[in-house]
């Protein structure tokens, strides 16, 4: 059995968590999964101010909190955090560091700011057997960062299609962090939530785990909280990564007096190609919220919305009106309905623009005229797309520091 | 007896480039049965009519259901202009819809 645990379910999640991982219990490895297809555009723009950066600086706080903890419990760490720059983060800590490269494809993509294959499992298990305690990484399939250490650990074959499968569940149930033991759960009145621990899979050699989590932490692991968990950004049952394609529809949960039991995962070969993160800028946005209390509400908007399109445009302008106003109401707040517009546009003069024209009404706009928060400078947008390669056209690496 | 439907179905929902995802599940056999007849895709579109394009798979394993609403989210989470870009509380928005449950499921 190996003991795996998680620790982070993306960048910006519980700073403390690892260290929580690391003093509540056993553990064989940590996993972190710090990259959304959001986060790889946040790295994308670190990344054009400064190439040395690119990866989630969080971690590397982490890690100086930790990484001597972490040794001296032997515990490996294993890690998303290299984002678009592993070897650069990999180079900032003092251990036996590992790093996987090759799933960058932005020589294949030159018109995108981010483009990267999601890699699997093989050259995670790769550093983990030449020796690595830490591991880190780019774009590789969230499930990936638990497969690799368990591969690596059982000596499991290419085509253990099952066993692969079975670690593949636990992994999509760890990569989210806490909500696989509570968080952001429909039956949340039914357990105590307030700080829920992270989730730890002990998983056996042939595939199948067990889902718990440290004595003493909060939260729970439930069929129910395992199951919701399982349904995070799925889609067909047939569940398709780089190493395996996981059956969801053979998934068997039973409830065991420490969390959950997951067997019965069938697996079949994987499709022949690979899934690519694709982020171009999409342009710049800029938003407001105006506050439209009492009466006259349809009015007021329509006052304000044509008053905003005569001094900018109308174009690229996106409005919706909340009716969070009731009539008759006894407090000013529940008076009041929102009016959220933003702008989409390619000129980053025009998203700037749109804050002084928007202000520029103050007076001159509806009876009571405020904003929820004055409107900023505007920000780059990013657009996501997702693209498919063949396997060949990527060559993915371990390197052991 | 029309009643919330969260108040025997759980749900969680995400993104996935511009679609959203958004599973639901129930805790009997007897309800996931009353579940896999009635919520439909016509019967999703009618309770969230911003669905348009909806794909529907069954998960009787898990007693659940998964939804996939393509395009809900535009171009995905950083240009979508949508109240909730990454669909985060469309299934408690479904949840909260009103529908009649079966007596005994109560």
């Amino acid at each position: 059995m190996i003991r795996i645990g998680n620790a982070s379910g993306f960048y910006g999640d519980r700073l403390s968590a690892m260290r929580e991982q690391l003093e509540g219990g056993h553990l064989d490895v940590l996993t972190g999964d710090y990259l959304a297809e959001l986060t790889m555009l946040i790295l994308g723009r670190d990344r054009m101010k400064d190439s040395s950066l690119g990866y989630a600086k969080t971690f590397l706080r982490q890690m100086e909190d930790c990484l001597a903890l972490a040794l001296d419990q032997g515990v490996k760490i294993v890690v998303n955090a290299g984002g678009l720059n592993p070897e650069g983060l990999a180079r900032k800590l003092d251990a036996k560091v590992g790093y996987v490269t090759g799933d960058d494809l932005k020589a294949r993509f030159p018109e995108a700011l981010t483009a990267n294959a999601y890699l699997g499992a093989w050259e995670i298990a790769e550093c983990v057997n030449l020796g690595a305690q830490v591991v880190v990484t780019g774009r590789v399939t969230d499930a990936s960062l638990v497969v690799g250490p368990a591969a690596a650990h059982f000596g499991w074959a290419r085509d253990d299609w099952d066993r692969l499968a079975g670690a593949t569940v636990a992994g999509h149930v760890l990569e989210c962090g806490t909500q696989a033991t509570g968080g952001n759960y429909s039956f949340f009145t039914e357990i105590d939530v307030t700080r829920p621990g992270f989730p730890i899979a002990e998983i056996d050699e042939d595939g199948s785990c067990l889902i718990t989590k440290h004595d003493g932490t909060g939260g729970a692991v439930t069929t129910d909280t395992v199951t919701a968990q399982l349904l995070y950004e799925i889609g067909a049952p047939e569940y398709l990564g780089p190493d395996v394609t996981t059956h969801f529809d053979t998934i068997r949960l039973e409830e065991h007096e420490r969390g959950v039991r997951i067997s019965g995962v069938k697996g079949s070969p994987p499709p022949d190609t690979l899934k690519v993160c694709l982020n171009t800028l999409g342009g710049f946005r800029n938003s407001t919220t105006f506050v439209l209390t009492g009466l006259d509400v349809d009015a007021k908007a329509e006052l304000v919305q044509r008053q905003l399109h005569d001094a900018i445009g109308a174009e690229g302008l996106t409005w919706t009106l909340a009716r969070t106003d009731q009539r008759d109401a006894a407090t000013e707040e529940q008076a009041s309905a929102l009016l959220h517009v933003t702008i989409k546009t390619a000129d980053p003069k025009r998203a700037k623009g749109f804050s002084r024209a928007a202000i520029e009404l103050a007076l001159a706009s509806y009876p009571g005229f405020h904003v929820t928060a004055p409107p900023g400078d505007g920000t780059p947008f990013g657009v996501y797309k997702a693209a498919y390669v063949n396997r060949d056209e990527v060559s993915a690496k371990a390197v052991l520091l | 007896m029309k009643r919330p439907l969260g108040t025997i179905v759980g749900a969680r929902s995400g993104d996935k480039g511009g679609d959203a995802n958004l599973g639901v599940w129930v805790r009997s056999d007897k309800a996931y049965e009353w579940l896999n007849g009635f919520l439909t895709t016509e019967k999703l579109k009618e309770l969230l009519p911003e669905a348009t394009e909806v794909s529907r798979y069954e998960l009787p394993n898990l007693k659940a259901l998964n939804f996939v609403l393509h395009g809900l989210l535009g171009d995905g989470v950083a240009s979508s202009t949508r109240f909730d870009p990454q669909a985060k509380a469309l299934g408690e928005w479904l949840r909260g819809r009103e529908v009649e449950i079966p007596e005994e499921l109560l």
